[in-house]
């Protein structure tokens, strides 16, 4: 019943560093279709485990859907296992996009931190046409999870690494990079572990400055359906999936998050 | 071949329909034509005034199915009139209107209300959500399920199908108390009360701490309640727990459903619905079949 599901064929998977995965999908029909921020909804196999699909940012439209994936749980593992010539049943494009920055602005911020890095190479392949100075903070918590950022420093992105460990860049988290960094008619863009976003948002409210960031909640349907994945904001609950996942950086109400409060 | 099968004075042209709260309604992503091949389409769960639902998490999957816990999120009856029902009829697929309340002076004006509303064909009784902060359901006690349907009977004309709980010591009776007060169909079975811990946390994996178990986890336990019910009842029954593919259908429909649900399927397999009236289509080819009514509660024993 659904007009954007589809089966397509896996062109690669491979492993791009210890923990994290890029997998090729031959999807030409959907990849005109795409915008950057949205994402695919994946069913990894016919079997009851997993059971739901799993939700995955597109890293790239270019020439085939391209998708960076990190080993979780058994859905992440079942797809490392995939091979050229596989099938995979996909729905998407789904959710809204990052947007362009507003007029006037000259200094870009990505902040990301592990796989949150994902949506961003399609971002950069549009920004870096503009002229935009686009610096990309890349945090991970060690050397399992940094995979090569070429790709982003072809898209003309100044690219600052961090680990926890210090075992790969600068030791510590991205926001020690601020200081360094202009953020003159800046905007930011920001993807990853929820108090990584929380502190962004945290800095961009009291420098003023604007932007956007990219959530993660558990789904289900993925398209409006179930009211599944819904996230707090200060303008009440919002759906990850069809409202988002890219929402105004400032609207996001961490306090409120209903992470769990009960006992 | 004959797919016709009835509810009341209803007719619906398949006995396949969507479970309430698993099916919207997205013009960007659903094919139309093939929303309209359905018997029946069942909304979301409207209350009278808007809700806001439970903080997150709301799902969390398990083995073979998933909790939920999403509190009757809406936005209230006024708009689900004003907005999605125009949208809704337009499908020209019968449509059922689920509704749920606190007290039943709140569920006779949110049934008054969609009296006066056009292109509603049945309303769906949500006797049964096990999200909402009571401390019984009314769906738990027989005396409870009767005055709430017999009052809803009274405040309107439309065909009202009552919708089960499973968590209850013997649905039978409430089934039986269902049926006595005039319910014209039976909705069999809302999610089972569940809890999933994360053991690093120590807490509730659910915003909500509990919710309710659908998906495949659920079918043989929901046969069997279906089975048992239909052997005591004359309304007729609309099936739903974990219905993923035809042969589940079947066995609910053989087990004494006139009609089936499917739920949860739908978040993982979309065309779920539209592959199970086909199913249940080649079934009845392959078996001589020509009427579903041959088939409903037709197992045999021994
Ligand atoms: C819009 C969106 C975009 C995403 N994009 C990407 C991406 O580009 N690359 C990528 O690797 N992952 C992405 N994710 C996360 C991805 O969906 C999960 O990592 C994946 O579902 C894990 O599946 P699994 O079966 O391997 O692990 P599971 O066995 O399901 O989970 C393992 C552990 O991870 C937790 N977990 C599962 N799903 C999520 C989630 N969505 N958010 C936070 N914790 C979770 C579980 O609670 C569990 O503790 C995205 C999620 C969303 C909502
Ligand atoms: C996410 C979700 C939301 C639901 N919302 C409602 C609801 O609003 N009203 C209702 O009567 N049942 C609701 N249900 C229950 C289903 O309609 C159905 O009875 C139940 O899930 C069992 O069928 P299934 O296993 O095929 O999903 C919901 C179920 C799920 C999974
Ligand atoms: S995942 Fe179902 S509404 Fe977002």
């Amino acid at each position: 019943m659904i007009k954007s599901q589809n089966t397509y064929k896996i062109i690669s998977n491979k492993q791009v560093s210890e923990k994290f995965f890029h997998i090729c999908i031959d999807a030409k029909s959907i990849l005109k279709k795409i915008k950057p921020g949205q994402f695919v909804h994946v069913k990894i196999d016919d079997t009851l485990t997993p059971f739901l699909r799993r939700p995955f940012s597109i890293h790239r439209a270019d020439s085939c859907l391209e998708i960076l994936y990190e080993i979780l749980g058994e859905g992440t593992k079942k797809l490392a296992k995939k091979k050229k010539g596989d099938s995979l049943d996909i729905i998407g494009p789904l959710g809204n996009n990052f947007s362009a920055p507003p007029e006037g602005t000259k200094n870009i911020t990505i902040v990301t931190g592990g796989v949150g890095v994902a949506p961003f190479l399609a971002l950069t392949d549009i920004l870096k046409n503009k002229k935009y100075n686009i610096t990309l903070l890349y945090g991970g918590r060690n050397s399992d999870y940094v995979f090569s950022l070429k790709s982003f420093l072809k898209n003309k992105c100044k690219v600052f690494i961090s680990t926890d460990d210090g075992s790969v860049g600068v030791h510590g988290r991205v926001d020690k990079f601020f200081k360094n960094i202009s953020f003159e008619d800046a905007f930011i863009y920001t993807c990853g572990p929820e108090p990584m976003i929380k502190e962004v948002q945290k800095f961009a409210v009291k420098n003023k400055i604007k932007g956007e960031a990219s959530l993660e909640e558990v789904m289900a349907c993925g398209i409006g359906a179930c009211l599944g994945c819904a996230t707090k904001t200060k303008d009440g609950f919002k759906l990850v999936c069809y409202d988002g996942p890219v929402f105004d950086l400032e609207k996001l109400d961490f306090n409120a998050n209903g992470k769990c409060k009960c006992k | 071949m004959n797919l016709k099968v009835k509810i009341g004075k209803l007719k619906f042209s398949n006995p396949v329909t969507v479970a309430s709260g698993t099916f919207s309604y997205m013009k960007e992503y659903s094919s139309i034509a093939e929303i309209k091949k359905l018997g029946a389409v069942v909304a979301k769960t409207i209350t009278l005034n808007a809700r806001e639902g439970n903080p997150s998490p709301r799902i969390v999957e398990t083995a073979a199915g998933m909790v939920n816990a999403i509190g009757i999120e809406n936005r209230g009856a006024d708009y689900f009139i004003e907005t999605k029902l125009p949208e809704l009829k337009k499908l020209g697929v019968p449509l059922v209107v689920s509704v749920s309340a606190k007290e039943d002076k709140e569920l006779i004006s949110l049934v008054k209300k969609l009296n006066k509303a056009k292109g509603i064909a049945a309303i769906e009784l949500n006797l049964s959500c096990p999200n909402l902060k009571h401390k019984t359901l009314v769906a738990q006690d027989k005396y409870a399920t009767y005055r709430v349907i017999k009052a809803v009977k009274k405040a309107t004309k439309l065909p009202i199908i009552a919708k089960l709980s499973p968590n209850v010591t013997d649905i039978v009776l409430i089934a039986k108390s269902a049926e006595r007060a005039g319910a014209d169909a039976l909705s069999l079975v809302n999610t089972f009360s569940a809890m999933v811990i994360d053991i690093d946390k120590r807490k509730s994996k659910i915003g909500n701490f509990t919710g309710g178990l659908s998906g495949p986890a659920i079918k043989p336990i929901a046969v069997k309640m279906v089975y048992d019910v239909a052997q005591t009842v004359k309304i007729p029954i609309i099936a739903m727990g974990g219905i993923m593919n035809a042969d589940d259908a079947l066995e609910f429909i053989i087990a004494g459903a006139s009609m089936v649900a499917v739920g949860t399927a739908n978040f993982v397999n979309p065309s779920a619905p539209k592959e199970i009236l086909a199913g249940i289509k080649s079934y009845m080819k392959k078996n001589k079949i020509r009427d579903i009514k041959k088939l409903i509660g037709s197992i045999k024993k021994g």
